[in-house]
C-alpha cells in the first residue's frame, strides 16, 4: 500500500468568521493567508520525513476551506521544497478549464520534474461550477471530451486541429511535450462514465469520499470496464481519497469522531445547494443515480488506533483493490494545526510501516 | 448550423467516361463539390442535404458499385481517378473541390497529384490512402457494418439492406484495386502536393485509427490535420453539424480557416 498526504493549505480561519460558502473575500486576511503557504511547506516536508509517497493537492474557490485555486502552482511550489516524494494534482477541474492550458500546464510540470509528479483529472463538485461559471447540465460531457483532448494533445506528435461538441482548436501543437509516455494519469470520479474512460485509454481511477460498498462498486465498474478493453488494472492503478481519525488507542479516537463537527465548514445556502443538486442530475456510482453532494459533510473512512486502522486498511485493499490511499488526517477546515501534525506523526510510527506489505 | 430547414432535393444524373456509364446524384448551386465514396458505396445522408445549401454537390457512384455494371478493366486507383476526372470534366466542370471518403480518398489524391488544376482544395474523410497491415474494409449484415463504421450505432437509423450481390461486387472491386498499404508513388506525389488538404478523422474511429492522421499531417505540405471528437468512421453521418462547420470554413479559406473569426462579444 502506498500513502499520500492531501495538503490542503490551511487557512487558520478565526471564529468570528462568516460560514457560508462563498465567503466573503473581505474576511481573507493576508498575514494568515502567508502563514498558510508556509504552513504548506513545512507540513510537506514533514511527510517526507516520515516516509509518505504521495502528496496531492486539488483544486476548490472561493474559501478557506481548501486554499489551493490552482493545484498546477500548489504542486510547482511544493515540487521546489521537496526531493523525492511524488506530487499528485488531484486534480484540475477539467470542464471549467481550457484543456489545452491543462495540457500544456501538466506537461511544463512533467518537464520541470520528470517522475515526479502523478496527474488526476476530474469533473469537479458541483459548486465549483459557479466559479467559473459553468452550466451544471454540461459538466459531464465537457469533462469527457477535455479529457479526452488532453491526452491527444499529450501524444499527438503533428499539430491537430479539435472539432468537438464544446471544444473547437484548429491549431494544437504542444511545446513542452510532457515525458513520454506522460506521467502516471487518473480519472478521477465514481461515475460509469469515468470508469469507462479510465479503462479505454489504459488510465488509473481515483475515487473519493464514500463507504466501502459504495467505493467498491465504482472500482469494481472500472475492473470490469477495463477486462473488456483487454487490460487489468493492479493496484497503484487505483486510489482512495478518504479522511482518517487516528488516535493512540480506539478510544481516543471515537472521542475525536465524537466531537468533530456535525456540519460541514463552508456549506452553500441552502436555496443555492436545492438549486445546484436539481441541476446537476448525471451524478452516479457505477451507473446507478447518486445526488450531487453540495458542500456537505464528508465522511470519515478510517477511525480507531493503530491496529483498528491497519485492518480497515487492508480491508480496503480488498474490497476496493486500492494501492494508493490518500488521506487527510483531520478535516480539511478545521483548523486544528496540532491535531493533525499529531496525527500524521502517530501515523508514520505506528500505521506506515505495517502497511506496506498490504 | 442545424439539420432542420430547407435542403436541396437531389437528383440522379449519368455520364459517359472511359466508356463507363457512371451514375451520380447532384444538388445545390455554386461552386462544386464532388464527393467520392467510401468502399460501401454511394449513400445520401444528411450531410449531402447540408453540404449543398452551400455548394453545387455531386456524389458519384464509382464504376464497379453499387447500380453500375461489374468493373474487370479499372485496375488501380490512380486509374480510377483518371476516369473519375474525365466524368468530372464530361460535366463542364472544369475546377471543383472534392471530398473523398476512406476508400475514395487514394482516388482523390491521385487526381489531386496527377490534374492537380481540377481540384481546389480536398477534403479527406477518414481516409484510407494509409493502412495499417491487414486493414479490411467492413463486411457483413448492415447491423455489424454499424458497429464497425459509428461510435455510436445506437444513435442511427438502422442502415438500408445493401443488394447481397453489388455488396459482393463492389467488395471485389476495392479489394483487387486498392492497392498496397503504403503506395511510395502517391505519397512522393503527397510530398509534392500544394493543393490544400482537410484530413479528418474520428477519434473513436475503430477502422482506421486516427493515429494514422499524423502521416497525412506530416506529408502534406498544405495538409491540415482535424480530429473530429466523437465521431468514428462514418464521420460526416455521426457529426454532421462539425462536419459540415469545419469542411465549409476550409473549402472558403483553406489554410485561414485555423483563424478564428467568430465573435464572442456577449452583450456590446
Amino acid at each position: 500500500m502506498k500513502v499520500s498526504y492531501f495538503e490542503t493549505g490551511r487557512y487558520i480561519v478565526p471564529a468570528d468568521m462568516a460560514r457560508e460558502w462563498p465567503v466573503p473575500p473581505a474576511a481573507y486576511d493576508p498575514a494568515i493567508g502567508a502563514e498558510a503557504c508556509r504552513g504548506m511547506v513545512e507540513r510537506v516536508q514533514f511527510v517526507e520525513r516520515v516516509g509518505f509517497d504521495w502528496i496531492s493537492v486539488s483544486e476548490h474557490h472561493y474559501s478557506p476551506r481548501i486554499l489551493t485555486p490552482s493545484p498546477v502552482v500548489s504542486a510547482a511550489w511544493i515540487a521546489a521544497h521537496v526531493n523525492t516524494i511524488k506530487i499528485a494534482l488531484l486534480g484540475p477541474i477539467v470542464p471549467t478549464s481550457n484543456p489545452i492550458r491543462i495540457a500544456e500546464e501538466l506537461a511544463m510540470l512533467d518537464t520541470l520534474a520528470p517522475g515526479r509528479f502523478v496527474f488526476g483529472l476530474l469533473r469537479g463538485t458541483t459548486n465549483e461550477y459557479l466559479s467559473y461559471d459553468l452550466n451544471p447540465a454540461e459538466a459531464r460531457e465537457r469533462t469527457d471530451e477535455g479529457m479526452e483532448l488532453i491526452l491527444k494533445a499529450w501524444t499527438e506528435p503533428q499539430p491537430f486541429g479539435w472539432q468537438g461538441r464544446y471544444f473547437q482548436y484548429r491549431t494544437v501543437s504542444l511545446w513542452p511535450r510532457p515525458q513520454q509516455p506522460p506521467a502516471p494519469t487518473y480519472v478521477l470520479g465514481t461515475s460509469a462514465e469515468a470508469g469507462s474512460f479510465a479503462a479505454r485509454h489504459h488510465l488509473g481511477l481515483g475515487v473519493s469520499y464514500g463507504n466501502l460498498d459504495s467505493m467498491s462498486r465504482a472500482t469494481g465498474y472500472y475492473r470490469q470496464q477495463c477486462a473488456q478493453y483487454g487490460w487489468s488494472p493492479g493496484p497503484d492503478d487505483i486510489v482512495w481519497r478518504a479522511n482518517m481519525i487516528l488516535g493512540e488507542t480506539d478510544d481516543a479516537a471515537e472521542t475525536a469522531l465524537a466531537r468533530r463537527d456535525k456540519q460541514a465548514p463552508f456549506p452553500v445556502r441552502a436555496g443555492l445547494r436545492d438549486a445546484l443538486i436539481s441541476a446537476d442530475t448525471t451524478r452516479n456510482i457505477a451507473g446507478q443515480s447518486q445526488r450531487a453532494n453540495v458542500g456537505g459533510v464528508l465522511p470519515i473512512s478510517f477511525c480507531g488506533g493503530p491496529d483498528r486502522v491497519v485492518d480497515q486498511i487492508r480491508q480496503a485493499r480488498e474490497q476496493i483493490g486500492v494501492g494508493v490511499l490518500d488521506l487527510s488526517l483531520t478535516d480539511p477546515g478545521t483548523g486544528d494545526m496540532d491535531a493533525m501534525m499529531e496525527g500524521l506523526d502517530l501515523f508514520g510510527r505506528t500505521v506506515l510501516p505495517r502497511i506496506r506489505e498490504i | 448550423m442545424t439539420l432542420q430547414g430547407d435542403t436541396p432535393r437531389f437528383s440522379e444524373g449519368f455520364v459517359e467516361a472511359d466508356g463507363f456509364r457512371i451514375r451520380y446524384m447532384a444538388a445545390g448551386e455554386g461552386l462544386p463539390l464532388v464527393h467520392l465514396h467510401g468502399a460501401g458505396g454511394t449513400r445520401l445522408t444528411p450531410v449531402h442535404n447540408l453540404l449543398a445549401r452551400q455548394h453545387r454537390v455531386i456524389a458519384f457512384e464509382m464504376p464497379g458499385f453499387g447500380r453500375s455494371a461489374e468493373n474487370t478493366r479499372t485496375t488501380s486507383t490512380a486509374a480510377l481517378a483518371e476516369t473519375m476526372g474525365t466524368a468530372i470534366r464530361a460535366l463542364g466542370i472544369e475546377r471543383c473541390n472534392l471530398w473523398a471518403t476512406s476508400f475514395g480518398a487514394r482516388v482523390a489524391l491521385w487526381l489531386a497529384a496527377r490534374q492537380p488544376a481540377l481540384a481546389s482544395a480536398l477534403v479527406l474523410e477518414a481516409p484510407a490512402a494509409i493502412r495499417l497491415a491487414g486493414q479490411i474494409p467492413p463486411s457483413g449484415s448492415p447491423e455489424e457494418i454499424a458497429r464497425m463504421i459509428y461510435a455510436h450505432p445506437e444513435r442511427q437509423p438502422p442502415m438500408p439492406a445493401p443488394d447481397p450481390a453489388a455488396q459482393i461486387q463492389a467488395r471485389a472491386f476495392v479489394m483487387r484495386v486498392r492497392g498496397p498499404d503504403r503506395e511510395a508513388d502517391l505519397e512522393a506525389a503527397m510530398r509534392r502536393m500544394e493543393t490544400p488538404v482537410l484530413v479528418l478523422f474520428g477519434t473513436r474511429d475503430a477502422l482506421m485509427p486516427p493515429e494514422l492522421g499524423r502521416y497525412y499531417k506530416e506529408m502534406l505540405p498544405n495538409g491540415h490535420l482535424v480530429f473530429v471528437y466523437d465521431a468514428g468512421h462514418a464521420i460526416s453521418t455521426e457529426r454532421p453539424e462539425a462536419f459540415v462547420e469545419v469542411t465549409g470554413d476550409f473549402l472558403e479559406r483553406h489554410e485561414a480557416f485555423v483563424i478564428n473569426r467568430v465573435g464572442t462579444v456577449k452583450y456590446p
